[in-house]
């Protein structure tokens, strides 16, 4: 009956706000993961639904679901009213639910009409019409106020255009459903308002649109409903004008930081360096940085997503080649040498890499909890050197960490992402290193494993090491670092005391200014 | 430790996995051994057994250094064209000096090649099967351009006589191959470089991220992969005795398919030294059963083929689940 | 990385050296060789190149979509035997029908159960070379003489070589320049998820790629037979390297999504050229395999990828 009632309502184009999309007790998980757990969302047409709530609270996961990239392991989508099962993305756009991703997935050896057109493009005899995609695309392009050549190759363009490009690409196709997961990562001032525009139009004919993001700013511009969501579970979902900025971050945080957090060093931090940073160019464009990292203190490195902090950590890690700068190693005796940016160096002088994607970058997924960790020991050995694994130091190491596992032989594949992460960060403990650079320390993590993480790395700088960490949380910054640094465009524009920084206060910093800056810094 | 309940760990699912993860060798001969039995008997008797293990030991020999190639998601196809190198050197009559400097220059020869590879590979990141088949190509081709103009001579004495002695009726061959293979074998379980091994194998990118020496290990495992093919031709040589073009032919595709038949994966991380072996047996044995069955050259071919591809698939779905 | 490339890129991976290649390859050739330019040399090149050329194209789209095919030149190995072996009126049904079932074995190895496509063609490669001495264990036999029309051209004067070339030409050009199945093809070659997420299929279109690089060399092994008028069970032996190192040097990327026809036919020109002027210039078969070798150790190096391995 519903059902019925809802496409008529469609068809006659009125923005009744009957049922669009339906989650019914969606569970997904990943392995021993948890992505989500029994949520309910409903959405409605003629609306903007905000869907937010921290890194890794399963916002991404909830719309891949209806973009029909995953399949949930329990609980039913409801599309209209009636029950759908994606087999894949393509199944999902036949069914009008268009994506603008998180991650670009435009193809760089084809050109923006061609990205545009793919899955569906026009044909003329049977083969491609080469000029009704490129029209398609400019009409696309005049609706939105976008100035590019539909001509030029994606690969060409730069990481905003390429974000217009694929915003004017979930836009060209007949969808009824749109999902916008995080889409002005990398947009300026003048272009979050055409979005705006496009996003108010989209409203106005009746569709709903799904809008992914943490920023404040953009859900209380842009959204009529907010559903929120935390560690994998649904909070609350409410009209917008019902929610006030400060309830809306309460309930996306909705915990006490202070029982979360392990309590700051007694004793600030002395001023014994373990790195100095001098004029570091991390990447071409990028203005020379000069930071220290002390002993006995966490470092914490933020700001909006893509500032350049990834890059300033790894070129100290030696991950990336820098183009210039000094990096100076102080060891516990004082000794001052200067690091070659490679990992090899960087391993034997004693700092140890956690990057932010440890399944394809920090972890051998097929070997043991034990040789993940025994690579570690090893870093000081030459290759014909007898591998030497300390059981016993191992097995010490393990229980510290309080690892759930049922031996230390057992895959790391098999582990849970919290059990994971304290493998990858055991294993530069392991090491004997005293200076970590960590990469979002607790992505992916469940919370009780990220209070345990968090207390690993406070008793670590506590005995005498030193942290480094990038983050996109605000809150870990804040309730986690001794000091934080500011980064935007490249540069580190404040500084400011762990416990005395606020997420108004580093928002305000990350965006000072007016929007010219941040344009300046992306052509 | 807490214990933590999942599927994986449960008895009979530990089983069920440590049966199917059992290299694909240790039934396939058992099998083979038990075809041998019902049909052709005569195969098992501890002469021939003995004969057949002396054959596999040049295949046994190049598949430890082709194993080690795959364990880092590396190929060595160029086995072939450093065992007619070899031939070359050891029999044209060309190189002058005696045997030590022969057996020397060959040896000198495979490390140049070996680092030939690992430089295309490492440096200009080239694809490994293109690149050693290449020069698997151009090896061949000196050589026998080269070899046109005069028959090959005798193979030194000091190859002949492992070729083809035998020491309380234990031919001497086999005993090259196992005297490699054990310390190999045990030193790879405990020494840094094995670990190095399987982490690279695990995951190239966490490898160099991590801080292991990436670059030094592949060159380093090339290096030996060659050095292995250059031994296996010393054994060929000298149970041939004299030079020959058709050395070491089959050599890369065999030894492929002995080390995926032996369990070691491409991007596992897994796989020991003794499954590559056992399967470097099986894969003679099952030529000789062919041949006592009357089957020629094209079915052993494809055998060959069909064997290497299904393996590869079976262990490719085994991983994927 | 902040900001992006400042240079136009295309996915032709048609460069400079691609280009300077055949011509210089064409001049010194012209100097070195009197005999270059004589009509019956020229046939020959022609003759040479067409197989290649129309192997390579096969190569070319499987290399489009990420992944190589090392079995062709067994396949037109095949082909020869099978042409000689049967009765005359089934021999080009069943070869293509061998082409198919060899290109749908490839495909679904490589796209259904995941396997490195260098080890699973390896693999058929070598089952077909033993099934094709199976066939025909030794060089010889008789073309029927309706198939050896085939490599003739209707039109006098036009070298039929030329035909089988245009023909292939203009099949693989449509396939990729102008159909939906090559621009997918593309995107498939350049990151399969990311194609995956907008909506193209990708298991399908990868077997079709096989099949169709499989059929290619059987066309390649009838055309060929039909020149050399007898079968051979060995005839094919050069060309799965062969046809790497015409796609490598007409700046086809291996690592897949980057190539083009143009660039094919520049390659093959290239490397006929190459083995034609050794040719004439008397330089022993084997030292011109070991110039092969060398031609595409050097055109692979000039590919930098982002990974180290196979």
């Amino acid at each position: 009956m519903t059902d019925v009632l809802n496409r008529t309502m469609l068809a006659s184009g009125t923005a009744a706000g009957g049922e669009a999309v339906s989650f019914r007790n969606i569970t997904k998980s990943f392995g021993a993961n948890t992505a989500l757990d029994d949520v309910s969302v409903t959405g409605r047409t003629g609306s903007v639904h905000a869907v937010t709530g921290e890194n890794g609270a399963g916002k991404s996961t909830l719309m891949n679901l209806l973009a029909g990239v995953l399949k949930p392991t329990s609980g039913e989508i409801l599309l209209f009213g009636d029950k759908v099962h994606f087999s894949g993305p393509k199944a999902a756009k036949q069914a009008g639910i268009s994506t603008v991703f998180q991650e670009l997935t435009l193809l760089p050896n084809l050109t923006v009409a061609e990205n545009m057109c793919l899955g569906r493009e026009p044909r003329r005899l049977g083969f491609v019409d080469g000029a009704a995609m490129r029209r398609s695309a400019r009409d696309v392009f005049a609706r939105l106020d976008i100035d590019l050549d539909p001509g030029s190759y994606c690969g060409d363009l730069t990481i905003a255009q390429q974000q217009m490009v694929e915003i004017a690409k979930g836009v060209a196709t007949d969808a009824r459903i749109f999902i916008f997961d995080e889409p002005t990562a990398a947009l300026n001032g003048p272009e979050i308002e055409k979005l705006e525009r496009l996003i108010v139009s989209l409203k106005a004919a009746g569709s709903l649109v799904f809008y992914i993001s943490h920023r404040l700013d953009e859900i209380f511009r842009f959204c009529d409903t907010i559903t929120v969501l935390k560690d994998g579970r649904h909070v609350a979902t409410q009209p917008a004008a019902d929610v006030t900025r400060d309830g809306l971050v309460s309930l996306m945080v909705g915990r006490s930081l202070d029982r979360f957090f392990p309590p700051r060093s007694a004793t600030p931090a002395g001023q014994a360096s373990a790195i100095d940073v001098e004029d570091l160019v991390a990447a071409a464009d990028a203005p020379p940085v000069t930071l220290t990292l002390r002993r006995g203190e966490i470092l914490g490195l933020t700001g909006l997503e893509g500032q350049g902090q990834r890059e300033i950590i790894r070129a100290i890690a030696g991950q990336m080649t820098p183009l210039g700068g000094v990096v100076t190693r102080h060891s516990k005796s004082g000794e001052a040498i200067r690091l070659p940016s490679t990992p090899v160096a960087a391993a034997r002088a004693g700092i140890g890499f956690v990057p932010e994607d440890r399944k394809s970058e920090g972890l051998f997924l097929p070997l043991g909890i034990d040789r993940n960790i025994g690579i570690g020991m090893m870093r000081l050995s030459s290759l014909w050197d007898r591998a030497r694994v300390d059981r016993d130091r191992l097995a010490a190491l393990l229980a510290g960490m309080n690892v759930k596992a049922s031996s230390p032989q057992q895959e790391v594949q098999a582990l849970s992402g919290g059990n994971q992460q304290k493998v990858l960060i055991g294993r530069w403990l392991a090491a004997g290193v005293d200076i970590l650079l960590v990469e979002e320390p607790t992505r992916g993590v469940d919370v009780g494993a990220k209070s345990e993480i968090y207390a690993l790395l406070r008793t670590f700088v506590d005995e005498g090491g030193a942290v480094l960490m990038t983050s996109s949380e605000l809150s870990e910054h804040i309730g986690l670092c001794d000091r934080i640094l500011v980064v935007r465009g490249g540069q580190i524009v404040d500084e400011m005391p762990g416990a005395m920084a606020t997420e108004e206060a580093i928002m305000t910093s990350a965006l000072t200014g007016s929007a010219q800056d941040r344009q300046g810094m992306q052509s | 430790m807490a214990m933590l309940e999942t599927p994986r760990e449960r008895p009979g699912y530990r089983l069920l996995s440590a049966a199917t993860a059992l290299p694909i060798a240790y039934v396939g001969t058992l099998l083979l051994l038990l075809c041998a039995y019902m049909f052709r008997p005569a195969l098992l008797s501890p002469m021939l057994l003995m004969l057949i293990i002396r054959q596999a030991a040049p295949l046994g020999v190049a598949v430890i250094g082709q194993s080690l190639c795959i364990r880092i998601l590396s190929i060595d196809l160029s086995f072939g064209g450093v065992a007619m190198g070899v031939s070359y050197i050891l029999t044209s009559g060309y190189v002058p000096g005696n045997q030590a400097v022969l057996i020397g220059g060959s040896l000198l020869f495979g490390a140049a090649v070996g680092l030939a590879n690992a430089f295309f590979i490492v440096r200009l990141r080239a694809s490994s099967v293109i690149v050693t088949l290449a020069m698997g190509l151009l090896l061949t081709g000196i050589v026998i351009a080269f070899s046109q103009f005069r028959a090959p001579g005798d193979a030194p004495a000091l190859l002949k006589y492992i070729g083809q002695t035998r020491i309380w009726n234990v031919p001497l061959a086999p005993l090259v191959w196992f005297a490699l293979l054990i310390p190999i074998g045990w030193y790879l379980k405990r020494s840094v470089l094995g670990q190095y091994i399987d982490a690279i194998g695990a995951n190239p990118r966490a490898a160099h991220a991590t801080g292991i020496p990436y670059a030094s290990v592949v060159v380093l495992v090339h290096v030996a992969s060659s050095l292995f093919a250059v031994v296996s031709a010393f054994l060929l040589v000298g149970f041939v005795g004299m030079g020959s073009l058709d050395i070491g032919r089959d050599l890369a595709l065999n030894s492929l398919a002995a080390v995926i038949l032996g369990g070691v994966t491409f991007g596992s991380g897994r796989g020991g030294i003794l499954g590559p072996a056992v399967a470097a047996f099986m894969l003679t044995f099952l030529f000789n059963l062919l041949t006592s069955f009357g089957l020629g050259e094209p079915s052993k071919l494809m055998l060959q083929g069909a064997i290497i591809a299904m393996a590869a698939i079976a262990y490719s779905a085994r991983t994927r689940n | 990385m902040i900001g992006g490339s400042a240079s136009r890129s295309s996915r032709s991976g048609i460069g400079i050296i691609t280009v300077a290649l055949p011509l210089s390859m064409f001049v010194l050739l012209s100097f070195a060789a009197p005999s270059f330019f004589t009509g019956q040399n020229i046939g020959n090149i022609s003759n040479q190149i067409a197989a290649l050329l129309i192997t390579s194209l096969g190569q070319l789209i499987v290399a489009i979509s990420g992944g190589v095919d090392l079995s062709v030149g067994s396949t037109l190995s095949l082909t020869s035997a099978i042409i000689v072996s049967f009765d005359p009126s089934i021999v080009i049904p069943l070869a293509l029908f061998a082409g198919c079932c060899i290109g749908v074995v490839n495909g679904v190895g490589v796209a259904v159960f995941g396997v490195h496509p260098l080890v699973m063609t390896l693999a058929t490669a070598t089952f077909v070379q033993g099934l094709t001495f199976l066939v025909l264990p030794t060089p010889g036999g008789v073309v029927p003489p309706a198939i050896e029309r085939l490599a003739e051209s209707p039109i006098s004067g036009l070298p039929g070589s030329l035909l089988w070339c245009a023909a292939a030409i203009l099949f693989f050009w449509l396939l990729l320049s102008r159909s939906s199945f090559g621009l997918r093809l593309y995107a498939i070659g350049a990151n399969p998820r990311n194609a995956a997420l907008n909506g193209v299929k990708v298991v399908a279109p990868i077997i079709t790629c096989y099949v169709l690089c499989s059929l290619s060399a059987v066309a390649a092994g009838v055309f060929l037979t039909a020149r050399v008028s007898t079968g051979d069970p060995t005839v094919g032996a050069s060309f799965g390297l062969d046809s790497v190192t015409v796609i490598a040097l007409g700046g086809v990327q291996l690592s897949g999504g980057i190539g083009s026809v143009p660039g094919v036919i520049l390659g093959a020109i290239t490397l006929g050229l190459a083995t034609n002027g050794m040719n004439l210039l008397g330089v022993s078969p084997f030292l011109r395999m070991a110039a092969t070798g060398l031609l595409l150790l050097g055109a692979i190096s000039l590919q930098r990828r982002k990974t180290i391995g196979v």
